[in-house]
Parts: structure tokens; sequence; C-alpha cells
């Protein structure tokens, strides 16, 4: 690896988009001019695919949600098609459920997450937006099919919103396999597909339901992100509402790892594809959503000794932080690098596994989503 | 014939700051305006066809935005205002 590729950092924020370049040493970093300002972006995504090219879920409040996309590492960026609902003439009424005599439009209301397809199908992209739908693209966003399996549940009626909205917000890809496939919905739960979407299973046993009456419901759950382990896809990191759990059967059933920690309310979760068997977490009060010790802290969970660790010293950044679902992010790096940006504008990052951490020297808009875009070879 | 302006926000999506268009509605008019500018399709009606909730439209400089909304008549009407509202944080 050469000192001239780049690492980029993508950073979605409640005021825009922000590519932060660095290299593989991870010392030093250059941002970028804000681009799509003013507007909320939840998540900016790189397409490994297509070296260069990155996604960005804009939600502009005056003018709607745009996909918009970049093909030279953010320099530039460009609408691309959006997925809307049926237009109003080719679509049947929707009934307002406060008051089920009234029929209301119903329309997108925000997009959350963008996820490039299998290497196999390197025109494939997928999209989660609200309320609680999913799209795939077969042209790398020229246009968008609803995937009506999940649009069109016959369960739908019965699925709420959770504070963020409806949202569509997880979409895993087993790498080994693109006909499988994995989302998570906002207090919803999980789904696992065998079939490239045509049907879906859900996958919620063992995760707990705090907020409901019903102990053990199909549906319901709250997760707010899962992680695939890229080394060994059967195994899934999942920090849901009702605290942090791993699966080890491609989501069948998921063992609760948070309790030792106690509190163990969160929304973000990251696997680093170096380092097989860990997850990152960062562990948030559930009633202050902030940390709640009063510092920074990633939580470490070792899948092999079934230990955590924290990663920082309780002096090294104090205060109280939130991160959102995609506030955390590993790169491909071996140590893996850790990133995490926080709902106050922080972007915290480790270039060694959590050995040692650094405050990036830029003041960020409130930060919705970090990803990586890791350096490739040329 | 109604002389139509607009913001700069909305220029970046193809309109110049002003255009002339004949239209019997506020609705006909983004019928209009829309297939003159693709990019302008969705950002003032949403997929459903209303208004958007931030934007604003002005028939002769009262604000029908609330009110007749996009059905509102251009019979006599010279001059349309499409303005992004006071918003955001």
């Amino acid at each position: 690896m050469t000192k001239d590729q780049k690492l980029r950092i993508l950073v979605g924020t409640r005021k825009g988009t922000y590519v932060v370049e660095g290299n593989a040493r991870r010392k030093t970093w250059q941002v970028a001019p804000v681009a799509h300002a003013g507007n909320e972006v939840y998540h900016v995504v790189a397409d490994p695919r297509h070296p260069g090219d990155l996604y960005a879920a804009v939600n502009d409040i005056f003018f709607g949600p745009t996909v918009q996309r970049s093909r030279n590492g953010g320099k530039t960026w460009k609408e691309v098609a959006t997925p809307l609902l049926p237009e109003r003439k080719a679509r049947k009424f929707e009934m307002d459920p406060v008051n089920p005599s009234t029929a209301v439009p119903r329309v997108i209301n925000n997009l959350w997450h963008i996820e490039p397809g299998h290497p196999s199908e390197p025109d494939t992209l997928y999209l989660g937006a609200d309320p609680h739908l999913l799209f795939r693209s077969p042209d790398l966003g020229g246009s968008w099919e609803p995937i009506d399996s999940i649009n069109q549940h016959p369960a739908k009626k019965d699925w709420a919103p959770g504070f963020g909205g409806a949202c569509l917000h997880t979409i895993l890809v087993d790498p080994r396999d693109p006909r499988r496939l994995y989302i998570g919905l906002s207090a919803v739960g999980t789904f696992r597909s065998e079939d490239a979407g045509a049907s879906w299973t859900p996958t919620n046993r063992g995760v707990l339901t705090p907020f409901l009456p019903e102990k053990n419901p199909e549906t319901g759950q709250c997760v707010h992100h899962v992680a695939i382990d890229t080394a060994d896809p059967d195994t899934f990191y999942r920090q849901d509402h009702g605290g942090m759990y791993v699966s080890h059967d491609r989501m069948a059933r998921w063992t609760r790892i948070g309790k030792p920690l106690g509190d163990d309310f969160g929304f973000a979760v990251a696997s680093p594809p170096s380092a097989p068997g860990r997850a990152y977490f960062v562990r948030l009060s559930g009633r202050a959503r902030v940390t709640g010790e009063g510092h920074f802290q990633v939580q470490e969970w070792n899948d092999e000794t079934r230990q955590w660790r924290k990663l920082l010293s309780p002096k090294a950044f104090p205060g109280h932080f939130g991160v959102q679902r995609e506030g955390i992010a590993t790169d491909a790096l071996d140590p893996p690098g850790i990133y995490v940006g926080t709902t106050t504008g922080q972007l915290f990052f480790s270039p060694n596994a959590g050995k040692t951490w650094g405050k990036l020297p830029f003041q960020f808009p409130a930060i919705h989503s970090v990803s990586i875009s890791n350096p490739t070879r040329s | 014939m109604v002389e139509v302006h607009f913001d700069s926000w909305l220029r970046e999506f193809g309109p110049p700051a002003r255009e002339t268009v004949g239209a019997e509605s506020i609705d006909q008019l983004l019928d209009t305006l829309e297939e003159r500018y693709p990019r302008f399709r969705f950002k003032v009606r949403d997929e459903a066809g209303s208004l958007r909730r931030y934007v604003r439209v002005f028939v002769d400089g009262e604000d029908v935005s609330r009110t007749s909304g996009l059905s509102t008549p251009l019979t006599g009407a010279r001059t349309i205002h499409i303005l992004h509202s006071i918003a955001g944080g």
C-alpha cells in the first residue's frame, strides 16, 4: 500500500456532507469543503466496487429527500434518481390510523441508509427509507424498484414508528451469497431473506422488549443497529433498545451480552473486517441518551473470550456525548481504525484498534453518520 | 400568462429568476414548470401532489399556500412568487 492512497472518513451531519481525507498512517487529516450545505445527511457511504464512488442520503427539509452521488471521492456531487412511493394517480389511498375515515397522502419522509450490493452484482444498490421502506436499484441509482415484500408487508399496519421515525436503517448483504439479505427497522426488528428479498423471516428471538407488555413477540423489537462479522458472516452484533446482543446463526437466535455492563443501551455498533470476533459499542445512558459516566467511552466485545474491555481512559475526553446509530465505523486496515462521531460534532478516532485515541481538530455540526472509504490498490 | 419568480434556492433545480408561463391554476403552472425543468419535479410538490411544508406560493403578493393552495385559479393574476419559507435552525 502506497502512502498516496486515500483513506476517507465520510461524515453525514445535520448540516451537510463532509469528506475527511487521510492515508493508511491515519495520523493527519484534511477536511474538504462541505457538500449539501444546510441539509440533513443521514448517511454517506463509499461503493468499494467502484473506487471513488460515494452516495449520500440527503434529506432537504424544504425540497424533500434526494440520493446524491459523487464519482470523484466527494469533490463534486450530482442528484441521481430518488425512489418515490407511487404517485397520486397510481396509488391507493392510505387511511389515517388516528381518524380512519380520512384518506391521507403518504410520501417518503426521509432516506436513511444506502448499501452497495454484493460484489457479484456491481450495479446493485439498496436503500432504506421512512416509512419502513426498502428499495433496490439495478443501475447504481439510475432507477429504483420497491421491494414490496417489505413495503406492502401484511403486518405493516401494526408497525409503529420509533422516535427517529419509521426508519429502515440497517441493510446487510451476506458476503458469500448475494441472495441472503438482512434488514433492521426501528420499532419492528430484524428480518432475513434467503431469496434476494422475495420473502422475509423475522429474526428477533431472544431480544428483550422492555417497552411492550408481551415478553417474546416475533416482531416489535426496536433494533438500533446491527453489524456483521465479515470474517464469520453467520455472526452479528446488535445494539437494540433492549440491550447488546450477539447471534452466531444468521440471527436465528440472539444472546444478550451487554448485561455485565449494567445499562447496555446505545445506538451504534461496528465490527472491523481485520479483527474477527471484535465488536465496538458506544454505551449510553438509557435515560439521558448520552455517555452516562461523564466521559467518552467505547466498549470492545471479544467474542472468543466473551469479555468486555473499555478502550479509553476516563480522563481522555470528559463530558457527555451522544452517538447516533450510524455514528461508529471501522476501517479495513490492520490494526483496524475506529471512528466515532457525536451529536455535538466531535469526531474521535483510534488508528490502532483502540490503543490510542485522538479527536479531529475540526468542529462538525451534529453528526448523523460516519463511514469509511478504504484505500484501494490501483 | 403570469410571471413566475423563483428564489435562489429553487433556481438550483433549473428555472431562471423569472419565467413567463400560461396556466389556469397553480397545479397546472407547476405541471408546466416540471416539464420544462425535470429536476424541479418533486421539489415544490411531493409525490402525493401536495405542496411541500416549507415552500410558499404567493399570487399577486397574497400567500395562498395554506388557503386555496395548488387549486388557486390564476385568472387575471399577473405575478407568482415561489419561495422557501422561514424554517430550519
